[in-house]
């Protein structure tokens, strides 16, 4: 008779422990989506103030049709782009194709001291501070996401209930290191 | 520890502060049921009760009153806005928290209120003034970081339930002063064990109310907001210039009570003097500024030179 009840508080235990574990995959997973989501809402951001500002420095330098295109098409990769990592390669080339663009701005002083163009060039910047923030909070996420699905006891669940690595949303190397800050005092 | 047990320490001391308030409540309305009867001390139970409810979901503006906070529309700090804006982004809330200004000279800064929704961030005139934007940068993401980790509800129910404590402990001191007038009323034989109620319940208030504040404040959580901080901006060395900043500075705000100290990135009662200093030291409520710094350098890997460039001059810094 002792032996079923040691075998029920067995099987109980584990149960709580596999409760445990699922619970804290899926409320890590969730913390990745939201992070995710966050950068979504930049990027689109940045996505609609684009043909803006190709039209302000097209109304100054027409002829510079080549950058134009190269932010389109680099814009239009951003949107199509599938998945964190893709999409994180496409956002460092668009970014590159903006800063020839406000280069070739830099020609026209005109375009320079236009109030729209300033405006816009200023909504850009913070829109870029942003999705900045966001892949920060973004990659933290992964981070605490996979070390949680990559240990033991977690990765004998993980395979089970269908929790996969994530990507990260490409960064510089230095900028995907967070700082180790211990607080034990 | 992590952010999630945290938010758990922090529930529970919530709870004990909310416990303490109520023990002290009922204490009073015990003394006062001894001494005029139980009609107002059911009274007094049920004002302390009232007030107590309306402590909990009203702190946050309470505070906002207590300090001389008010708030600040986008419109008027769209620089400072944008900072906080990305600081909340990379932090993961779900919305920026409101500003609020103090007008006052010395640089501080602090955050209230009672869920992450209803927080706000509140910075001293002299904070924006004597900042740099990547240190200003830092002081936002330590707020923030408070709202995140549910410090805010504890600091801020602290706050407001503390200072009615001072307030009653202050009145009763006055009562025991002037003590025979009340004992006599009710007929003078009992009136030296009246004394005695009231003197034990005066004694049990001002450790009590160090208890409440300690218990909110444990030092640990403003090095887990450095930290925090450091995380949210990946930039530890302008968090320790702005600390560095606030150590240099030997301003100190204006209307700061016992009550409300707690809540600020840098203890304001750094130069209190006699017996104020006696009780600052009772509710030393800060880590020291160069201990904070120490953790924020070895974390980083840099060091802050003794001295600082001048405000606004990022060329220098920015290195």
């Amino acid at each position: 008779m002792t032996v079923v009840y040691v075998l029920i508080a067995i099987v109980v235990v584990l149960l709580i422990l596999v409760g445990v574990l699922y619970n804290r995959m899926v409320r890590l997973r969730n913390e990745a989506d939201t992070g995710w989501a966050n950068i979504d809402v930049q990027l689109k951001r940045r996505n609609d103030l684009i043909p803006n500002i190709v039209e302000a420095v097209k109304g100054y330098a027409a002829h510079e049709r080549g950058t134009f295109e190269a932010v389109t098409q680099a814009r239009a990769a951003v949107a199509g782009a599938q998945g964190p990592a893709a999409a994180g390669e496409a956002d460092n080339l668009l970014t590159a194709a903006l800063g020839k663009l406000f280069a070739v701005a830099e020609a026209y002083p005109d375009l320079k001291a236009s109030e729209n163009f300033l405006q816009l060039q200023h909504e850009l910047s913070a829109t870029e501070d942003k999705i900045a923030a966001a892949r920060r909070y973004y990659n933290a996420t992964v981070l605490r996401f996979n070390n949680a699905i990559q240990t033991f006891p977690a990765v004998l669940l993980a395979g089970v209930f269908g929790f996969a690595k994530r990507e990260f949303f490409a960064a510089e190397a230095a900028d995907r290191e967070l700082p180790e800050v211990s607080f034990q005092s | 520890m992590t952010l999630q047990q945290q938010i758990r320490a922090n529930r529970f001391r919530t709870i004990l502060v909310l416990a303490a308030f109520a023990l002290l409540i009922a204490s009073i309305a015990g003394a006062v049921y001894a001494l005029y009867g139980v009609g107002i001390g059911a009274f007094v139970l049920g004002i302390g009760a009232v007030y107590g409810v309306y402590a909990y979901f009203a702190s946050g503006r309470m505070v906002a009153r207590l300090t001389g906070a008010r708030p600040v529309t986008r419109e008027e700090w769209p620089e400072v806005y944008h900072l906080i804006d990305t600081v909340s982004i990379a932090a993961g809330m779900e919305a920026a928290p409101p500003l609020y200004v103090v007008d006052d000279p010395a640089p501080n800064a602090f955050a209230a209120g009672r869920t992450p929704a209803t927080s706000y961030v509140v910075v001293t005139n002299g904070l924006l003034g004597e900042m740099s934007k990547r240190e200003l940068e830092g002081v936002l993401a330590h707020e923030v970081s408070h709202i995140r980790n549910r410090d805010v509800r504890l600091m801020t129910l602290a706050a407001v339930l503390v200072g009615v404590v001072a307030l009653i402990s202050d009145l009763l001191a006055r009562m025991l002063y002037f003590g025979g007038s009340g004992g006599r009323r009710k007929g003078g034989g009992n009136s030296g064990w009246i004394f005695l109620v009231l003197a034990i319940v005066t004694i049990i208030l001002a450790p009590l109310a160090a208890v409440m504040i300690q218990m909110a404040l444990s030092r640990r959580r403003e090095y887990l907001a450095d930290a925090s901080a450091a995380e949210i901006t990946n930039d530890p060395e302008g968090l320790a210039l702005a600390l560095r900043r606030l150590e240099l500075d030997d301003r100190e705000i204006k209307h700061v009570t016992q009550a409300t100290a707690h809540l600020y990135i840098e203890t304001p009662l750094r130069n209190a003097t006699g017996p104020a200093k006696f009780v600052a030291g009772l509710f030393n409520t800060h880590p020291p500024l160069a201990a904070r710094i120490g953790v924020l350098e070895e974390a980083g890997g840099f060091r802050l030179p003794d001295s600082l460039p001048e405000a606004g001059d990022e060329e220098t810094r920015t290195a």
